[in-house]
Formats: structure tokens, C-alpha cells, sequence
């Protein structure tokens, strides 16, 4: 967090006492730079800035009624921004997003565009996690489950609608893939590794019925994307190729309501055996020591959200466009590139947070940010892809090639039996960070076949 | 057993007959200074003929032993006349053939199991005369029994001496040496599927087979009640497996589905990445179970992990450290020996008995290697001390799929042998299904007849299904 010293101490609410007016200026210079890419909003509210820094540095003169309104939303919204853009540290990467944009247009290096727009993407995703909390703080338990429960992986989502609508179904299919890869195994793993290594004498313990409940999901994931699978690999369809399609979207709205039905289980039936799980920390709790005490207004939440959405969207197309370019230029695979780098950039604020919360022993949020995701991803969002690629007339179906149906069916078997006991040690950590080098390393050799047809 | 003429003496049968119920034999002893204190019963009638024996097999011994049966025939006729006339000047060398002697009766000849021990020479015999190659197969598998058992009893001895830590981590080395051994020695002679299917068979006959009869013989005896182990450890054993099987089931998958970047070149890189880290796993298992996390492992806590057969004196070893690293060392070139000729046999039993090869190396050498594993596990369940059992059986496969596998082909790696982790498609899926059905067994904590029952009629299915299985290569 910041510590600097404040020179006017009238311009921060209660809890930043730490601003600085230093912080401001620089403030106002980032949001120059950013303001190409931002509606006009924040255009008026960087110019808004200046003028309410003017405007407060001669506040103590003569107050005047009739902007003084107009000042309030200026101040409000200035302070909204920092609030949102320039508190989290992880916010220096926010320039690589519109550096990103700018080398597409100006040197078409798809490596670069690629690898900019990722740590660009990497504090929006964060961000993106932190707007959907506050908001949830408004709404309650039972929505704000349900707002994380969306939104939790909101980036994902816009990244694989873009890579739709541009027909890259195989890099939908790997990415989400990567993403339920990454969070079960690499995040799941270095949060038990540091959880065990910290507590050492002690065994963490965890929710057992929880975890137990989210294997089953996943189980039942796999069992979804298995047989279109096996189905078109033994040739054994009754229309060849149209059928496991048709199946596919059968069972996508079969998820579909199963995810429907752990919400509710989730949230309202069963609450009380999700004891340490229902705050609504279940994606990111970077500000878990002010949890119940919200930073930003309501609307302030929403406005942010949209924005943010927009923002990821935009720098999304970039990224998707600069795959098959990267690839080329750093010689992998393009499933190496979706599967495994991808996700760790995705998921990078999930991890964090995961991490810190097994330190804390309170392991019950960290499974319920890792696991949780895992769930979301396989029984919400690859449903909801399969059913907007049926809407928007795209070939997206649940076949994701024998391979990775095999990794994702021995990787839920092997977390699913880590996670029975209800005990965690630092050596089921070592175990499914090993497992995931393995994983990882398998995906550097392997092409898809239908690449070299 | 081929015994001179002379020794057929009615003493001598019967010494043999009681040798047959167990360690401690009831034989007539005529002098008694001959022996240690722990072993009274030795007579001298058993000496002549162990005498005998050591002749026998002098052959095939480095000149130590010759000199210790020279040397035992001298020891007797002093130790005949030993009240007489004390001679201080051989005193240090008697001492030293007495020593020798008695070192030699306790490792060779105090286990039952070592009337197996003359098959190994006869095997080797058979293969210069004969060239039978069924036979010569089959005698050096029963010649390493005995040797496997020895083995593990050397390593245990020497257990004693250097403390639990540095025990289990011998244990967890040499624990399958005979495995290790046969390997190698099929690797070298680039028999890649031998070694990759008696490796498995060797986990699937320790996960099922060794298991099953345990917990069918331990529920049965303890009838009532249902016999409880450590859980944690059975689960951390099961989650190595499970690694085990995703590492050996990438390389088969991708190779199967022709989704490398380079075909058949990358899976084997792929393999010996995915060794390294197995090996890097099972290192930081090791110091998980034995430095760590040891509370965990309360009953296993002995260097009990291979054999136990001396579990009544575990504690008091019988034969000095530096006695057991030379009886390791002899046991260890001995093996290496047999197994030589056992490997180069295996073609031509396959042919001569008309069976797969993969049978024999999947079902038959795993049988034998682990028979000394197997009446182990069986006796500790018998005595309602499963922890140990599970120590024995699982712990075996663990040591085998997270250990022996990547270093055999970390070894190929380094001769240039092309031995990698694709197991092919039914190997593979044969291994996964097992490990699934054992780890959900395993579970629970508990163990009854049934589960043996279960786990021994999987065995059967398992054996029933490589006795009509061929590797599609073999055909072309």
C-alpha cells in the first residue's frame, strides 16, 4: 500500500489517509496516457482531476453552491479512479495494455502484441475480480455468491468469445482447458506447497463435503466432455461429425442446469456447509481486512465493471489476433501457447490470492477460489461457449481431441483423490505442481493433427 | 537336491525335515560351543552337510568362500579337538574361519527358502549343456528366489546399524535390487518391452496380488474385527501412483493419437523430462516419510519397508555391518549373474512353452521376484500389523513406478537405449484402471477378507488378459 506523505489530507475519505500529492500528479499523467482508449467519462474526470486538484488547493477560500455539485461528482470520481486504477500494485502493468495496442498498428510484431496485451490484461483481471466484490458487498451473500460466480471468470469468457466469433474454436477449447488445468493443479499446488511450508508442524485442514461436492462437478464435467470424444474418435456416431455436435449442445444445456443447481445448493439450501466460505471472498481478497466495508460506491462498481469489461474486451482482440503470429515467431506449439501460457496470466490474481489465504490457514477460501474456478470454468463457461457457438452458428462443440480429454480426466481423478481427505501438506503441494511440469511439458510436444493437414 | 551319499544319514533327514517348520529348528547338537548363543540348535550333523553344500556351490563363490569351506572343515576338526590343546597361534585366523562360517550358516542356510538357492548353478549348467532354454528359464527364476530374499535381508541387517533414516532410505533403494537388476541387464541388451512390462507386472502383482492375499489371509485370521491402517500414508502412496500413471500416460497418449511435434522423437523426450521430475517426486517423498512428516508413519517407522522376517529379533542384528555390505555386494553379483541368463532365456521360453512373452514378463518373472515380498506382507497382516503390510506392498509399487521406472530410463538415457514411458495403450490403461481400483481400496482405512478377495480376482483378470496379449510389433 502506499505511504506518502499527504499535503492536503481534506482530499481523502477516512480510510486513504496515505494519499499523496505526488501520487496525484502522476496520477493525472497516467490518466492522460490511458485517456485515448477511455470513454469520454474519464476523459471529463482526468480533466475533472486537474481542475478539482485546482479547484481544492484554493478550497478553504470561498466555497461556491454552484459548482459545488458538480465538484462533489468530480471529486467523487477522481477519487473512484485512484481508488480502482492506482491503489493495487499489480497496476503497473496497466500501461502494457494500450503499448500492446499501439505496437499492432505500428510494427505488427505478433510476439510482442502478444506478450504486451497478456500483461496488460493481467491487472484488469484483477481489477475486474476487485469491482465484482465491492459490488457484491451491496447486494448481500446470496448475489454477490452469484455476481463471483459469473463474473469470476469474466476474462476467460470475453477472451474465448473473441477467439469464437474469429472461428478459433481450438483455442477456445485449450484455453478454457488451461485455465481448469492451472487452477487445480499449479495454483491449487503452490497454495498447499507455501500453506504446508508456513504452518509446518500443523495439517491444514479443509471443507471435505465442499471439495468433495466440486469433484463430483468436475467428474461430471469430464464425463460431458468425454463422450463427444470418444464417440467421433471410435466412429461410431449415427451422423458422422454432426451428431457429437448436436450432443454436445445437449449436454452443454445438461451443465448448464447442474451449475444452476450447485448455485443454489451453494448459496441457499446448504449454505451452512460452506461455513468458511460464505463471505463473498471466493475470487479475489486482496482487501480481506476491510472486507465488510466497501471502497466505492455502488454505481461507482457498476460504472468500473462496464468499463472494464470494455477495456478487457478491446485488448482481448489484440491478444486472440497475435496468437498464430506468436507462435510462429517463438517456435511452440500453439496449444503450448493457449494450455499453458494463457491461463497462468489469466489466473495470475486467482493465484496470488489463493497463496496468500493458505498462508493464512484459511484454506477453505483459497480451495473455494481454486477449486471454485475450476468448477466455474468446466460446468459454466465451456457450456456457455458451446451455447453462444451455437447461437452465433459457430462448429463449437465439447469434442476437445483424445489428448486433452485424457490430461483433463487423469488430472480431476488426481485432484479429486488429493482433495478426499480433507488434509492438505506441503507434499500434495510439491505433488501437483510436479504433476502440472508434467502437464505442461506434455503440451510443448503436441500439435494437433488437423494442424499438419 | 543333489546330497553325497555319505550324508544320508537319518539324522540328517530329519534335521532337514525340521528345518522345514521354521527358523527355529530342533536339531541334536553334539557340541555346543560351536554355537552363538542365539542359535543352540544348530547340530553338527547340519554342519556336515552345510559343508557339503558350501563345496557344492564353491564353484560359483569368489575364493573367500573357498576359503571359509576349506576353512570350515578345518574349524570343525579344531573345534573337535578344541578342549585338548589350546594354540594361541591360529587362534585369530580360527576365529576368523569361525566368524566366516557362522556368517556364511546364518545368511545361507537359516532360511527355508534357501533349498531354492542350487537352482541358480544348475540353471547355469543347464544353459552351456542343454541350451533347454525353457528350463534354463525356468531354474535361474527359482535360483533368484532365494537370492531376492537374502537380498532383502542383508539390506535389513544393515538397517540395524545405521539408524531408521538411512534404513528406509536403503530399504527404499535396494528394496526391488533384484528388479533393478533384471532391468538393467534387459536394457542393455535392448529388450525395452521386457523391462517396461516386468516393471509393470511387477506393480500390479504387488498392488493386487501381494495386497489381496494379505488382506484375504489377515481377515480371515482376525476374523471379527476389521483390521484399521494409517491412512494418510496409503494416501500419499496412492496420489505417487496416480503421478506415476499421468506420467506414463502422456507419452502413450500422444504417441497414440499422433499428435507429436515430432513423431516419436518427442514423446521420448517427453519421457525423460517426465522421469526427472518422478525422480525429483519421489526424492522429496522420501523426505517427506522420513524426515518431516516420520510422525505420520508411527508403525512403519522401522527400516521395515522390504522383509521382515526376524520381526522377533528385529532389533538384535545377527550379522555385523561390515558383513552385510560384503553379503550384499556377493548377493548383488550373484543376482547379476542369474539373471543374465535368465533375460537371454526368456525368448526361447516363450517359444518353448508357447506363451506371449508379455506374459511371462508381466505375470511370471514379477511372481518370483516378489515371492520373498509376498510371504512377508501375508505374515505381518497375520499378525494384525497391516501399517507394515502396506509398507511392504505399496510402498514396493510406489519405489518400483515412481523410482526404478524413470531411472531405467534415465540409465537408457544414458546408454543410448531408447527406453521411454509409453508404455503402449493396453499396458498403460491396464496400469491406470489398477491403480484406481487400489487407491479406491485403499481409502478408507480399513481392510477385511473381501477386499482381498476383490483385489486377488483382479489379479486373475490381469493375468488372464496378458496371457492373450501380443504387442502388435511383434507380428510385423
Amino acid at each position: 500500500m502506499l505511504s506518502v506523505s499527504s499535503q492536503d489530507s481534506t482530499l481523502c475519505s477516512p480510510a486513504f489517509t496515505k494519499m499523496g500529492s505526488n501520487k496525484m500528479e502522476l496520477s493525472s499523467q497516467n490518466i492522460d496516457l490511458e485517456s485515448d482508449e477511455e470513454s469520454p467519462l474519464t476523459l471529463s474526470q482526468s480533466a475533472g482531476a486537474k481542475q478539482s486538484f485546482q479547484f481544492e488547493a484554493s478550497h478553504i477560500s470561498v466555497p461556491k453552491t454552484k459548482s459545488h455539485v458538480l465538484r462533489k461528482l468530480q471529486h467523487t470520481a477522481f477519487h473512484s479512479v485512484y481508488v480502482v486504477l492506482f491503489k493495487a500494485k499489480i497496476n503497473v502493468l496497466l500501461p502494457f495494455g494500450p503499448l500492446a495496442v499501439v505496437l499492432h498498428y505500428v510494427t505488427g510484431r505478433h510476439g510482442w502484441v502478444f506478450f504486451f496485451s497478456l500483461l496488460g490484461i493481467t491487472p484488469l483481471a484483477e481489477r475486474l475480480g476487485y469491482a465484482t466484490e465491492q459490488l457484491s458487498c451491496y447486494t448481500g451473500n446470496t448475489v454477490g455468491g452469484l455476481l463471483n460466480a459469473t463474473f469470476g471468470n469474466a476474462t476467460e469468457m470475453i477472451i474465448s468469445i473473441y477467439a469464437l466469433k474469429n472461428g478459433m474454436i481450438r483455442v477456445v477449447q485449450q484455453s478454457l482447458l488451461g485455465s481448469i488445468l492451472s487452477n487445480m493443479l499449479l495454483v491449487l499446488g503452490c497454495a498447499f506447497f507455501t500453506g504446508g511450508i508456513v504452518h509446518y508442524p500443523k495439517v491444514q485442514r479443509f471443507n471435505q463435503t465442499a471439495a468433495i461436492v466440486s469433484s463430483g462437478l468436475l467428474l461430471m464435467a469430464v464425463m460431458g466432455i468425454l463422450f463427444p470424444a470418444v464417440l467421433h474418435f471410435t466412429h461410431t456416431e449415427v451422423h458422422f461429425g454432426k451428431s457429437e455436435l448436436a450432443l454436445s449442445r445437449f449436454s452443454s444445456c445438461i451443465m448448464l442446469v447442474a451449475y444452476a443447481s450447485y448455485l443454489f445448493f451453494q448459496l441457499k439450501s446448504h449454505a451452512n456447509l460452506y461455513d468458511s466460505v460464505e463471505e463473498e471472498s471466493e475470487n479475489n481478497g486482496v482487501d480481506s481486512d476491510d472486507k465488510d466495508i466497501p471502497e466505492i460506491t455502488m454505481w461507482e462498481s457498476i460504472a468500473w465493471l462496464t468499463i472494464l469489461t470494455l477495456w478487457v474486451s478491446i485488448l482481448s482482440g489484440y491478444l486472440v489476433d497475435a496468437i498464430q503470429g506468436a507462435s510462429e515467431s517463438w517456435n511452440m506449439p500453439v496449444s503450448f501457447i493457449s494450455v499453458i501460457l494463457l491461463p497462468i496470466v489469466g489466473n495470475a490474481a486467482e493465484h496470488a490470492s489463493a497463496i496468500m489465504f493458505a498462508m493464512k490457514d484459511k484454506l477453505d477460501i483459497t480451495l473455494g477460489v481454486a477449486i471454485g474456478s475450476s468448477t466455474q470454468i468446466s460446468m459454466f463457461v465451456i457450456p456457455f461457449c458451446v451455447v453462444v457457438g451455437w447461437i452465433m452458428g459457430q462448429q463449437m462443440d465439447l469434442n476437445f481431441q483424445l489428448f486433452e480429454t485424457a490430461t483433463l480426466f487423469i488430472t480431476v481423478l488426481v485432484v479429486a483423490f488429493m482433495l478426499q481427505e480433507g488434509t492438505s501438506n506441503y507434499f500434495k503441494g510439491v505433488m501437483l505442481i510436479l504433476c502440472y511440469l508434467i502437464v505442461a511439458a506434455s503440451f510443448f510436444v503436441h500439435v494437433d493433427k488437423s494442424d499438419d493437414e
